[in-house]
Order: structure tokens, then C-alpha cells, then sequence
């Protein structure tokens, strides 16, 4: 039984839990269809018949991806120098905007490959979409480097294959590192994905109410069945992956944090990097899901299955990561002192009081330190408009700390005859705008076209809670066993 | 149209070639010969009748009618695009790089559009001949050097014109010639971008319309009435014989000069002091101690190259048992010389003459009343430095005639006069004052008594003293003839305008400051059909001598005796003129000069007006080069700017960019300021040269015309008062300003320096130039440069920031110039830079100047962390950069710990092929956008020594590279060659324990290092002035790099 969402939407609290099957008390699901129903409602909605709210909302995701395309073509037209670079700032927006939207991705791994390991099953009702968001922004980060390039054209030279150029990558390069870090990254993420998707997949081949669905969603789906055969394989793959991907949440960032942490710049030559980068990629993502699950569970009616619980243990993770990126600050400052070299002394001075970009610190700071505080009272936690608010806050708070580590440090290094300021350009706000455009973009398709919720997960962890019980309570009296 | 049929063709060829071969790698397209028609002429009777209309109208215009071909004559639309297409104007189709696939769709489109030239009638027959016999010195590929000279304000600086097959692409400094001694400065480097510039005049103008050389020749046949000639300062012999020429062919005929850099002051004062008109030649290789009074020799002036060079050699100190001279300075407003000096005093410009009274009295001259305020001990040192030493007085240029006087007087009482100082003869073809010989000019021209005014290489418009109004008065004279590169503020005023030749494009000749006569050698036809002074002369002789007639039938009467052919060669070679130079007289001061009235300094604001330390007083505004060349200490681009000290930049409220408006008499203008540590409490430097409306598309209409505060009486300095606006001017610095020691770079050590007497106590172990212990240590062995290592030093002590070696970088190098708006984003991209510091206090700071060039480091860190592998080592040490590898990540600049690498952000080199092309230095690669470049140590010229030296089976000798800004480097500070080489300059210089390394504590190994700043202060005046020690400093801690 398909269920309009429109019906679902209209029907009263109580009302719901009634339609839909779900016993209030124990948040169970006695007819494990009904989540099929409620999380692929969306997706059985036939095209001409597409909700208005997600029309507008692509429509104007479109407008922000037509100012990408615009912008890449004019950069590819014209050269980097339509954006600020300059010379000291040779790395600026673009770079900042890369390590910000991989970031981003992080949470998405970690809640998908990590807590699967770790066999935290709250995970399941925002796995998905988190890591689609994760692939989205994979997308949108790895198109930086490449963009940012002075000759863009150029840059499967990074690849290592062979040729008669007698080109081949200088692998004592961190960027080189980064090219393996990035598309490993992207595609094992897909990989995970694309698996996690398939018995949903098979779900709505067989339940699509059209039959354009019915040869999409069964070409996706690639002949599953559904048979034990079929489970014992795939969950051995997820698995598997899961268990690939999971290194990939601590290397990936770190191998970004290399980019600077390699270098001898006061302020990019810390050891402290890699770590501090995890933690600050894992805080802003998931300020990112946060950002993201709130207004979609509101509109796709899903607060059964996205559930303040849910809301609240990213919310703790978010708080712990924070702490994480405070204490980071913390050991910079430290060290920027301890070091006794003059040039790191005066970095952590500029970064810091410097009367041109000093502000960026102070902003950092509020948003990345300050502002996460309400979030140690439940009361915050439990309040989606609290969370949508800090999330968003840490959100532009750690772009500024990308800001201030990439750009203001290199506006003042080692010479200061060579020092220099960096202004921002029009084509460098048009183009991340512009790649938040590519970003919305391909969520709406992700929201109408895939099923946002992770179902067949779903089912196996409702059997579990209505059948044996917490599962987390089941493996700790198997662990008091042992 | 045929056109689009072609196109048509070739679209098909190359979907045609794509489609054959698209599943094979290496693809090669195929082309076909596009098959044209002849442009289709509609042949109907009314196209019939346009062409009887067409050759009606042209019937009744004059002379013989000739036409081609009836679609010629019919002017339709499509013989217009057919002409278009068939002559491309700019055939630029490829922005970015050709690689070899463009080239073959270009190569194929272009034998397409062969091919349809080939089937349009054919064109008259003119056959081009090959060399069957090369001339014997031409090798392809190789450049000839020829000797010439270009002129600066008249005088001659000796040059050598690198020449590739018939182009000339660069200039560099000649030795024999003593205005030059083998160096140049930025001004004559740019000329050869001067010549080129597709801005100059093309064509005769009359009254502003097109018109031609033979119409001016007749127009010139049928002058008659008094004649004038106006030109600048001339030195050239036969220019001034020609002149004369014609002031004897043509009764009523004047002559008249003015320049807005003269030696007034200099003539006068030498009126005063000995009754006639000579000039003082410095032998600074003989003085222990120069008292400058303003003047700014090692800059400015016809011997600035000579004096530079001799100045320096008193101050190269190596070892402690070295020597050097002491200078003393005072100024109004920072210069190089300035910024060398060991005792420096702001002084406003009028208040230099009290100064120079009293130590003239302080020597037994005269008395005075004046007491400058000098600090403590001051004058007795000065006076104790100048009676017990060889010592010279200079007054500088823009000084009244009085301070010349009495720098005079002074140098007499103290023995200078034969040793440290000789007078001589002026090298002026007529030596005269011109402001009054200028003055005398407009007022003869505005009394009617001159018909016809011929300006030669002058701008009397746009330089002549503002009080004169030379523009109202060129409107009384009937026919007034410009001669100029360009077509100027004058030109446009004037009734002809004719384009002149270029130094490079024309035979000429001109004297160096000391009177050492130069042949100037053209290098080239004159590329936009200029005309030289001496043809344009000729014409009012009534004959149609070419500058080649005029120069050799003057030499053949002037040189005696010998055969003239052997005689004209060897001077052509040597670019001078043996012993031409011209001898020292005897010349006693007159007592009476002290009985003239003392003039005291104004009380008030003072404006101080100098040419522009880098286009001069306008004659290279146009150039690209000088106006993106950063001015000395200010940094400044593209604009000139009020300087202000901080002193009054305080009492007033001002900032840097803040607009004042300066007001002199009734005469008003709105100018930037831009405050300059040092500069005098009270004076305003405006530079001139600005503010030009005629000076073509670089320099139109940028910056303020100083000019116009500019009268005949003050034409160096005046009175003034200021206000200050509301309004705001973006000027642009290559260097962040406003930051001082107090922001944190007071402990980097980037500069170093001493006084003589502290590295003379501890001549082992100088603290200042080891402040913070330093031992390089490595896990890895280092590699061993076995064979040549390439390695520079550069000497603090002796650069003065001039700025030449920016250029000749520029020059040698094919950098391209940004404009300012991308200079004011920090993408400026000359390799080369000379960055300023100051020391100690801001009122009266010590200048420090550090040309910072690609290190060539040894451990390089922007090597590792290229992943193209775009900028890798060489086994001599040098750090290389392959364009063609480069993908442009920028992270090498990023890890440049000197930020000396430059990225071409858009595409900066113009790949347009026009007269600028020819410009371009053939052995170096024009670098397109998205590509990272730096210093190469001019890597081509190591490339031709190498060649050179296995060719004739040896090694390459000390002196066989110098590098572009070596060879330009007035004051030598700039030491490159081989450091494997024990026997060689650098190696031995890089022993001196004043070598450092800048940032050598980040290991990176530099192969450019410097020799620490060394002062030589009074005894009694020393205080504690050695930058670059602090409290972590002293002598044991003097630390051996690599030592451990």
C-alpha cells in the first residue's frame, strides 16, 4: 500500500502513528512494509506529479549550478587571475573551499563505515543520506583542485600512466598524495553507496506504481532478489567495505592536512595537522547532517525514523569533535610560543591581533568554540532549532578556519617585503555559491529520485529492537558472556 | 561568398581527417586545399553605375586615377570582407599555447587560405632574393653586439645594442665609454622598448590630419620670415654644426634650448664662483670624504653611471683590513645616494644653502648667522672629516647657483680642487642658461618676432615652466614643426607634426658628461618611418642629406688627417672617439662669493619638484617597463605621489592616499600622498613626468601633473600650502608599508649590517652578520656539485636601489608588464626585485636596499612539493623551472620562503604579433598564462658559455656568464660565477665573513647570498647602529654554515 505523502502529511500526530502502524510507546514498527511506505513515498510520486516545494527548491538549486558552470567557463576562458590570488596568497578560496566541502564528506564515512563497525545501529535512518552527502560533496571538493589548477587541462598528468612525455606524477608531493587520497575516496564512497542502495532498490522495482520506475529502479537494482544467497553476499560486501572505507574517515583528511603540515610555513608546518583536521572534518559534517536531516524529516514527514535520538547523538559528536578543533587552537597557540622561532610567534600574532584579518580569528573562535557550548544541556539537543542554528554557525565557523590557515597565513610568512593582503573576487564568492548549487542540486535529485532512508536497514534493526531488544543491551550481555 | 564556401571546405576536411582517424592515438589531420573562387561581382547595370559614380568622385579628386579591378573600384561590402580575410590585421586565432594539433588546423586552414590567394589574379611580380652570399658576420641564431649610444637630457651613454639578424632586442652598457663604464641605468634599458612602442608616431601630420614627408619638404622649401629652433640640452657636434648651418643659411634665425633637467644652477654658480661658465667633474675614486649638499650624483645627472661605479669602489669592504670612504649627506628628500650615506640629514632644500655657509665658515670662509639644527657633534666631526681628509663638496643640481658657489669655495679652502674635483669645460654644444633661454623664446613668440618655430625632441607644452604658458604662445607663431617620437601635448598644438627616428633607428652622435664623443649607429630602419633632427634640418639647407650624409661629411672634416675609412671603423666599434674627453682647466674661486646676500629657508611647507626617479620628466611615460617598476623605497607603480615625512603627515592628519590639494601662487593641484620615513619635516616631493595627456595609451592620463605648480624662478623648489580632502586615490606599492620593527620582523635578521669600526674588532667573527647560531645538519649526505655551481652575491654596502638591474632583468627575460591593477592585487611579475627596509627611526631612518632574485637553493623547497615535477635541479645547483611541465598548482610559491616566484594569473605576455614581438629575446621562451616562472640566472646566457666554452675545448672562465643584472649594475654589487671556482670573483667574495644567507636557518642552502651593510660613521658620531644583532648576538656565537 502506497501512501500519499500529501495523506500523511495532513493526518494529525496521533493519526499517524495509526496509519502508519507505528507503536507510539515502544517507537516500533509492527508491519515493517509500513517504512518502505513511508521513507519511498516520495519516490513512487509520478514526475508530472511532483511536489511544488521541490520544484522551486531545485529550480533555484539549478540557478546557483548555472552560476558554477559560468563560473568555470569564464576561469577556464580567462585564467586564475579572475579570481584574488596573488603572490603571497597563491592558494586562497578555491583551496579553502576544497578542504571545506571534503570536510563536509567525513561525517557521512564515519556515520556509514565507522559506527556500522562499531555497530552503532542508531545510525541506520541517517546513513544514507549522509552518505550521499558525502558523495555530493566529494563531488563538489574534487572539482576544486583541478579547477584551481593554472592549466586545468593538464591534469591527468597527476595520474601515473605511462606516456610519451616521459611525464610521470613526483610522488614527494603532497598534492600528488592528494589525487589518491580524493578519488579513492570518492570512489569507494560511491561503492558503498551504490551496495547499501540496492535491496531498496529491488523494494521499489517491485512496489513503483509506473512502469518507467519499474525498468529504472529494476535496472539500478541489478537482478536482486532477495534471496538468502543474495543477503549472506551483500552483507559481506557491506561489510567489507565498511571496513575499507572506514581507514579512509582518519586518512583522507589527514593526507589534506598534509598539504600544509609538509610545507615550512609558520602555521602550516605543525604535526599537530592530520588529527586536527579529522576532528575538524568530522565536526563539520555533522553540523552538515544536521543542517540537512532537520528540514528533511520535517518535509518527508520522517521524525519517526529520524528521531530526536538520532539528532541528539550527532549533536554529542559534534560537541566532542569541537572540543577536539578548541584544543587544537589550543596546542597551535602553544607551540606558535614554545617554539621560540620568531617567524611562528609573529604567524600566531597576525593570526590572532593582526589588524587586517585578526577579526577571521575572533570569528573562528565564537563559531567553532563558543557557540557549540549550549549544546553540553540536553534541552539544546533536543530543540531542532537550537541544533539547525549552531550547525549552521560551525558551518561558516569552520570555513573561517580554513580561511584563516590557508589564506591569512600565507599573507605574511617568512619576508615581509613580500607580504601581501587577499581580497576575495566576485568569481571567488560566484564560485562557491556556485558550488553549493551543485551541491543542492544533486541532493534534490538524490531526495526525489532514491530513497533518503537506508530501509532495508531500517526493517532489520525494528525486527531487532520489537524481536530481541536493544541490540547494543544483546551485545553486552554477549560480551559479560564471553 | 567564396569565403564561406572555404570555410565550408575546411569544416568538412577537418570532421573528414577526425572521423578517419579517431580511433588512433597519434592522430594527424588531414587538410584539403580549399578551391576559392574569385570574390563574385554582381555585374548588373546598377552595380555598373556605382563604379561610373565611384570614378567620378575620383576624377575630381587630384591626380592620376588608378584602380585594379571593378570590385575594388565598387567598394562593395564584400570586397571589404574579402580585403579583411585576405589581410588579416591580427592574426592572433590562438590564446593559449599552439600545440601541435592547433598547429596542424592552423597549418592546414592557412594552406587553405593560401590557396585562394593563389587563384585571385596575380599580383605584380616582386621577386625577393636570398642570401647567396651571407655577409660574413651574420650567424643565425647567434646576436652581433654593435657600440652605439642613447642620449639622456643630451648626454650620451655608451650602449651595446644586442642584434639579432637586423633586430635589435636589448641594450647593455658599453666599458669604454665613460658615461656607461659597462653599465646602464633602467632609463636607457627601456629605450629599446621605447623604439618598439606601437604608440609612437607613424605618420607627418598637418594640423592634426594626415599628411607626408614630400609635402612637408615642400612646405618647408616655401618658408620663409624668422626662424626658431627649439631643442633640448645638445651635445652632438654635428647637430650643433647643422644648427648652425642653419642659423647662418637663414638670416633672423634663432636657436634656443631648454630641457627641464639642465645644469642652470651648475653654470651659474660657477658664474659666480669663477667668472665663467665650467663645470666640476667629482673623482670620488680619490675622496675619503664626500659632503653631498642635496645632490644626488650616484642617480641623477649625466655622470651618475661614472659616479656610482667610483663611488662604490671606496666601499667594497671584504676583510677587516678594508677601507671605504665616508659620506655625508644632506637632503630634502630620500635618494640612492642618499640612502648610502653614513651621516644622513633631512634638510629642506632651501635651507641647505645656511647649512653650506656655515661649514664654509666652520673652514675659515665667510661668516654666517645661520645655525642649522644639527645633532650634537655634527659639524666638528664633518669639519674634522673634511680639512684632515681627501674630501669633496657636492651640490646637487636642483641647489641655486650660491650653494655651487660656495661648494666652490669650500672644496678650494680644503684642497680638493686637482685631486678629489676638476673643473672642465661644459660638454653642451652651447652652453646657456635655459630657463632664460627659454623665457627669451616665449617672449619673442608671443611679440610676434618668430614665424616659424621648429621644436626639436622637445615637449615645451607639457615641461616648459608652468608662469611661461608655452601653449597660449605657440598659438602666435605661423608655423610651428614638431619633431618627436611622439605625438606629444606639443605635437597636437603644432602645425607639423613629424615623426622622429629613434637613437636606434638613426645615425647621430652626442658627448658623455666629460665630452667623450659617441657615434650612434642606427640598428635598424625606422620601424614606424621616423626622422632624424639632422634630415629635418637639412630640409632648410635646401637639401635632402640623410642623417648618414650629415654624420659622415662632418666627421671626414673633423677628423684630421689618416685615412677616414680606418678611422670611422675603429670608432664605430668602440662607440667613442678617442680622447675627445675634455681636459681640466685651472680655475680659481673669487672672494667675492661670500658678499652676496644669505637667502634663509622658508619657514613653511616647501615643495621640492624632481623628475621622476623612473621615466624622468616624461620622456619614458609611455614606457611600460619603468612605469610598472616599482620607485625606489616607496615601491610605488604607476603613479607618482606627494612624499610627506611623518612629521607632517602627523601634525596634518594624513595618511598614506590621502588627497591634498597643494596650492603654489594662484596655481592649484590635487595630489596622493605618501609618507616617507626620512623625507625633510617641511617639504613635499613632487615628482614630474605625470598628469600626461599625450603621452600615448600607457601613460595617459596617470598621476598629476607637478609641471603645473612649476614657474621659471622656483623650477626645483617653493613655497606652498597645503589642505587636505576628503577624497581617497588608490596608489599602488609592490610592498606592504606601515610595517615597522615593532610588527615583528625586527628579530628575522634579513638585513644585516655594521659599522666599519665593529667588524674591524672582530674581523673573524662579526656579530651583526651571524646574530643567532646557526649548524645546518642533515640525516642525508649532501650532493656533490663536482662541476661548475652557480652562485651570486650581492653586496648591501654598495646597491643603492637604482632599479637598473629590475629592468635589465625585464629586458633579458621577456617579462611581461601587468598593468596596475593587477600590480595593486600583488601579481607583479618582475623576477627581480629590490626590496627596502628602513632602520632606526622613522624622521631619519638608514635605507637598506636587498635585491631578492630566485636563491637557487640548494635544498629548495619549492622543489619537493611540485607533484608535476615542473621545478627540479640541475647538476650545477641551479633550480630550474620547465614551463612546459607546469600545471600551475602555485604550491612552489607557497614554500618559496623569499616568495620569488611569479605566476602568470591571466595571460599576461601579449602573444599578438605585432612590433612588439620583434622585441622579445629570441633564446627565451615567452611563458603563456597558468605557468609558474622565477630568476633563471639567466640560464641562456650559461647555455651559450657552456656551447662557447666546449667549442673551444676548455672550461668556462671566470667573467665568460654574467648574468642580466650584473652586467646592468651601476655600483658592480651583484657578483655571479662559478663558487667551485676558487680562483673566481664570487668564490672569493663568498669567503668574506660578512656573507650571509638569507633565511639560511630554514636550511634551504642558498646559492645567492649577501655581504652585510657596512657603514662607516665618525668615530665621535658612531652609535649604536649595526641592524641585525640583538640580544642573542655576539662573537663567539659566529657560526660556520654547514659546521657543526
Amino acid at each position: 500500500m502506497a501512501l500519499s505523502l500529501k495523506r500523511l502529511r495532513s493526518l494529525p500526530k496521533g493519526e499517524t502513528d495509526r496509519v502508519i502502524g507505528r507503536d507510539a510507546r515502544t517507537n516500533q514498527f509492527p508491519d515493517a512494509g509500513a517504512i518502505d511506505d513511508v521513507v519511498n513515498a516520495p519516490v513512487y510520486v509520478h514526475p508530472l506529479k511532483t511536489p511544488m516545494w521541490w520544484i522551486i527548491g531545485f529550480c533555484i538549486s539549478l540557478f546557483f549550478l548555472s552560476i558554477y558552470i559560468t563560473s568555470v567557463v569564464y576561469l577556464i576562458a580567462k585564467g586564475t587571475g579572475i579570481w584574488g590570488n596573488n603572490i603571497p596568497t597563491a592558494w586562497a578560496m578555491p583551496i579553502i573551499n576544497f578542504v571545506w566541502w571534503i570536510g563536509i564528506g567525513h561525517a557521512g564515512t564515519l556515520i556509514s563505515a565507522a559506527l556500522l563497525l562499531f555497530r552503532q545501529d542508531w545510525r541506520t535512518s541517517i546513513n544514507r543520506f549522509a552518505e550521499a552527502m558525502t558523495i555530493f560533496a566529494v563531488v563538489c571538493a574534487g572539482l576544486y583542485p583541478i579547477l584551481h589548477l593554472g592549466r586545468p587541462w593538464v591534469f591527468y598528468w597527476l595520474m601515473p600512466y605511462p606516456n610519451t612525455y616521459g611525464l610521470f606524477p613526483q610522488f614527494r608531493s603532497p598534492l600528488a598524495w592528494d589525487v589518491f587520497a580524493i578519488s579513492t575516496y570518492g570512489s569507494v564512497s560511491i561503492l558503498f553507496w551504490f551496495i547499501g542502495l540496492i535491496p531498496d532498490l529491488a523494494t521499489i522495482r517491485d512496489r513503483h506504481p509506473y512502469k518507467f520506475g519499474k525498468i529504472f529502479y529494476g535496472t539500478l537494482a541489478l537482478g536482486w532478489r532477495g534471496s538468502a544467497k543474495h543477503w549472506q553476499r551483500y552483507m559481506r560486501a557491506y561489510l567489507l567495505l565498511a571496513a575499507i572505507s572506514f581507514p579512509l574517515v582518519l586518512s583522507v583528511h589527514s593526507t589534506i592536512s598534509f598539504d600544509f603540515a609538509v610545507s615550512n610555513l609558520p602555521g602550516w608546518n605543525n604535526t599537530i595537522m592530520p588529527p586536527y583536521f579529522v576532528a575538524g572534518a568530522v565536526f563539520a559534517g555533522f553540523a552538515m547532517v544536521l543542517i540537512l536531516a532537520i528540514p528533511l524529516r520535517k518535509v518527508y514527514g520522517l521524525e519517526h525514523l529520524i528521531t530526536m535520538k538520532h539528532l541528539d547523538n550527532s549533536a554529542k559528536l559534534m560537541l566532542a569533535t569541537g572540543l577536539f578543533v578548541v584544543y587544537g587552537y589550543g596546542v597551535e597557540c602553544f607551540i606558535a610560543w614554545y617554539s621560540g622561532a620568531e617567524t611562528e610567534r609573529y604567524m600566531l600574532y597576525n593570526r590572532v591581533f593582526g589588524s587586517d584579518y585578526g577579526w577571521a580569528f575572533w570569528v573562528l573562535i565564537f563559531c567553532n568554540g563558543v557557540a557549540i557550548q549550549p549544546l553540553w544541556w540536553k534541552r539544546v539537543r533536543y530543540n531542532v532549532w537550537w541544533l539547525f542554528g549552531i550547525s549552521i554557525i560551525v558551518s561558516i565557523g569552520m570555513w573561517f578556519e580554513r580561511y584563516v590557515i590557508v589564506a591569512i597565513t600565507l599573507t605574511r610568512d617568512f619576508l615581509p617585503s613580500s607580504w601581501g593582503l587577499y581580497v576575495p573576487t566576485f568569481w571567488d564568492w560566484a564560485m562557491f555559491i556556485g558550488s553549493m548549487g551543485l551541491f543542492c542540486t544533486l541532493f534534490f535529485l538524490f531526495i526525489r529520485l532514491l530513497p533518503t532512508i537506508a530501509t532495508s536497514e531500517m526493517k532489520e534493526t525494528n525486527w531487532h529492537l520489537s524481536h530481541v531488544g536493544d541490540p547494543s543491551l544483546r551485545y553486552k550481555e554477549n560480551e559479560e558472556e564471553l | 561568398m567564396n569565403i564561406d564556401k572555404s570555410r565550408e571546405i575546411l569544416s568538412g576536411a577537418r570532421e573528414f581527417g577526425s572521423d578517419l582517424s579517431s580511433s588512433a592515438e597519434e592522430k594527424f589531420e588531414l587538410t584539403v586545399i580549399g578551391v576559392a573562387e574569385e570574390p563574385e561581382f554582381d555585374n548588373t547595370a546598377e552595380s555598373v553605375q556605382v563604379i561610373r559614380e565611384r570614378l567620378a568622385e575620383l576624377d575630381q579628386s587630384e591626380g592620376k586615377t588608378y584602380w585594379r579591378s571593378l570590385e575594388e573600384l565598387s567598394e562593395t561590402e564584400e570586397f571589404q570582407a574579402y580585403l579583411e580575410q585576405e589581410f588579416p590585421r591580427q592574426s592572433a586565432p590562438l590564446e593559449s599555447g599552439l600545440d601541435r594539433r592547433e598547429f596542424m588546423k592552423l597549418l592546414g586552414a592557412s594552406l587553405a587560405l593560401g590557396g585562394l590567394t593563389a587563384c585571385v589574379r596575380p599580383n605584380p611580380q616582386e621577386k625577393i632574393v636570398p642570401y647567396v652570399r651571407a655577409p660574413e658576420e651574420i650567424i643565425p641564431g647567434k646576436p652581433i653586439m654593435y657600440a652605439s649610444a642613447i642620449t639622456q637630457n643630451g648626454y650620451a651613454q655608451g650602449v651595446l645594442v644586442e642584434n639579432h639578424n637586423g633586430r635589435p632586442t636589448r641594450l647593455e652598457g658599453n666599458p669604454s665609454q665613460p658615461g656607461s663604464m659597462g653599465s646602464i641605468d633602467a632609463q636607457t634599458t627601456a629605450e629599446i622598448l621605447r623604439m618598439y612602442d606601437p604608440d609612437r608616431s607613424k605618420e607627418v601630420l598637418q594640423g592634426g590630419s594626415s599628411s607626408d614627408w614630400d609635402s612637408f619638404s615642400e612646405a618647408v622649401s616655401s618658408l620663409d620670415g624668422n626662424i626658431a629652433i627649439l631643442t633640448g640640452t645638445v651635445t652632438s657636434p654635428t647637430l650643433a654644426s647643422k644648427i648652425d648651418a642653419v642659423l647662418n643659411a637663414r638670416s633672423g634665425a634663432k636657436w634656443y634650448q631648454y630641457s627641464p633637467q639642465n645644469a642652470d644652477n651648475v653654470l651659474a654658480g660657477s658664474e659666480i664662483a669663477f667668472g665663467s661658465w665650467i663645470v666640476p667633474q667629482y673623482n670620488f675614486e680619490e675622496a675619503d670624504i664626500v659632503l653631498s649638499l642635496d645632490a644626488d650624483f650616484v642617480n641623477s645627472g649625466p655622470a651618475k653611471l661614472k659616479y656610482a661605479r667610483a663611488f662604490s669602489d671606496r666601499r667594497r669592504v671584504r676583510t677587516g683590513e678594508d677601507t671605504m670612504n665616508r659620506l655625508y649627506m644632506v637632503e630634502s628628500t630620500p635618494t640612492s645616494t642618499g640612502a648610502m650615506a653614513d651621516h644622513r640629514l633631512p634638510m629642506a632644500a632651501s635651507a641647505v644653502e645656511g647649512f653650506a655657509r656655515e661649514v664654509a665658515a666652520a673652514v675659515g670662509l665667510g661668516s654666517t648667522d645661520s645655525h642649522a639644527a644639527l645633532p650634537d657633534g655634527w659639524m666638528d666631526a664633518l669639519v674634522d672629516d673634511l680639512t684632515n681628509h681627501a674630501s669633496v663638496v657636492v651640490a646637487g643640481d636642483e641647489q641655486p647657483p650660491i650653494v655651487h658657489a660656495i661648494a666652490a669655495a669650500i672644496n678650494e679652502a680644503i684642497g680638493a680642487v686637482g685631486r678629489t674635483v676638476t673643473y672642465h669645460k661644459p660638454a653642451m654644444a652651447k652652453p646657456e642658461i635655459q630657463s632664460e633661454s627659454i623665457k627669451f623664446l616665449v617672449d619673442d613668440m608671443n611679440s610676434g618676432k618668430i614665424d616659424t618655430l621648429v621644436m626639436i625632441d622637445s615637449n615645451p607644452v607639457y615641461d616648459a615652466p608652468a608662469d611661461l604658458d608655452f601653449a597660449a604662445a605657440l598659438d602666435n607663431v605661423a608655423t610651428s614643426i614638431h619633431l618627436g617620437l611622439y605625438n606629444d601635448e606639443t605635437a597636437v598644438r603644432s602645425s607639423w607634426h613629424v615623426p622622429q627616428a629613434n637613437e636606434l633607428e638613426s645615425w647621430g652622435d652626442a658627448r658623455a658628461f666629460d665630452g667623450t664623443i659617441s657615434i650612434i649607429q642606427p640598428q635598424i630602419q625606422p620601424i614606424y618611418g621616423g626622422k632624424s633632427p639632422l634630415e629635418v634640418l637639412s630640409l632648410f639647407l635646401g637639401t635632402a642629406d640623410t642623417a648618414y650624409d650629415s654624420i659622415r661629411a662632418f666627421w671626414q672634416s673633423a677628423a684630421s688627417g689618416g685615412d677616414f675609412n680606418l678611422f670611422w671603423n675603429h670608432v664605430l666599434y668602440n662607440g667613442v672617439v678617442d680622447d675627445t674627453a675634455s681636459a681640466p682647466m685651472r680655475a680659481r674661486a673669487k672672494s667675492t662669493i661670500f658678499d652676496e646676500p644669505a637667502s634663509h629657508g622658508a619657514d613653511g611647507i616647501e615643495i621640492v619638484f624632481r623628475p621622476d626617479p623612473n621615466i624622468g620628466s616624461g620622456k619614458y611615460s609611455n614606457s611600460s617597463w619603468l612605469q610598472e617598476l616599482p620607485k625606489p623605497f616607496t615601491k610605488l607603480t604607476w603613479d607618482n605621489a606627494a612624499l610627506i615625512s611623518p612629521k607632517l603627515a602627523e601634525a596634518e592628519g594624513l595618511k598614506s592616499k590621502d588627497v591634498i590639494n597643494i596650492t603654489v601662487g594662484d596655481k592649484s593641484i590635487d595630489a596622493p600622498v605618501w609618507i616617507m620615513p626620512g623625507q625633510a619635516e617641511k617639504t613635499i616631493t613632487l615628482h614630474t613626468g605625470y598628469g600626461r595627456t599625450n603621452a600615448g595609451k600607457v601613460g595617459n592620463g596617470i598621476g598629476f601633473d607637478a609641471n603645473v605648480l612649476r614657474t621659471n624662478e622656483h623650477a626645483h623648489f617653493v613655497s606652498a600650502s597645503i589642505t587636505k580632502t576628503r577624497k581617497k586615490y588608490k596608489l599602488v606599492s609592490t610592498q606592504l608599508h606601515g610595517i615597522l620593527e615593532s610588527d615583528g620582523i625586527g628579530d628575522r635578521h634579513i638585513t644585516r649590517g655594521g659599522t666599519l669600526a665593529d667588524f674591524q674588532a672582530h674581523p673573524e667573527h662579526p656579530g651583526f652578520v651571524h646574530p643567532v647560531a646557526h649548524h645546518a645538519s642533515d640525516l642525508y649526505d649532501d650532493f656533490e656539485y663536482d662541476g661548475y655551481a652557480w652562485g651570486m652575491v650581492v653586496d648591501q654596502t654598495v646597491c643603492n636601489g637604482c632599479n637598473a638591474c629590475i629592468t635589465a632583468c625585464q629586458s633579458e627575460n621577456n617579462i611581461p608588464v601587468v598593468g596596475k591593477d593587477q600590480v595593486a592585487v600583488g601579481r607583479e611579475m618582475q623576477w627581480l626585485r629590490v626590496d627596502a627596509y628602513y632602520g632606526g627611526s622613522v624622521d631619519n631612518p638608514e635605507f637598506f636596499s636587498q635585491p631578492v632574485a630566485c636563491m637557487h637553493c640548494e635544498k629548495a623547497p619549492c622543489e619537493p612539493v611540485c607533484p608535476f615535477g615542473a621545478t627540479v635541479h640541475d647538476a650545477d645547483g641551479l633550480n630550474v623551472m620547465v614551463y612546459n611541465r607546469c600545471g600551475g598548482t602555485r604550491y612552489c610559491s607557497n614554500n618559496c620562503p623569499y616568495k620569488v616566484r611569479r605566476f602568470n594569473f591571466l595571460q599576461y605576455a601579449e602573444l599578438e604579433e605585432n612590433a612588439m614581438a620583434l622585441l622579445q629575446n629570441p633564446d627565451v621562451t615567452v611563458r603563456s598564462r597558468g605557468v609558474m616562472e622565477k630568476c633563471t640566472y639567466c640560464i641562456q646566457r650559461i647555455q651559450q658559455a657552456y656551447i662557447t666554452s666546449e667549442n673551444e675545448d676548455r672550461t668556462i672562465a671566470d667573467g665568460d656568464v654574467v648574468t642580466a643584472c650584473q652586467s646592468a649594475c651601476p655600483t658592480q654589487a651583484i657578483v655571479f660565477g662559478d663558487i667551485n671556482d676558487e680562483n673566481s670573483e664570487v668564490a672569493k667574495v663568498r669567503k668574506s665573513k660578512l656573507n650571509y644567507g638569507l633565511f639560511e636557518e630554514l636550511n634551504t642552502v642558498p646559492r645567492t647570498t649577501y655581504l652585510a651593510r657596512i657603514t662607516n660613521p665618525h668615530p665621535s658620531l658612531a652609535v649604536a647602529s649595526s641592524y641585525g644583532s640583538d640580544s642573542h648576538g655576539s662573537d663567539t656565537h659566529g657560526a660556520e654554515e654547514g659546521g657543526h
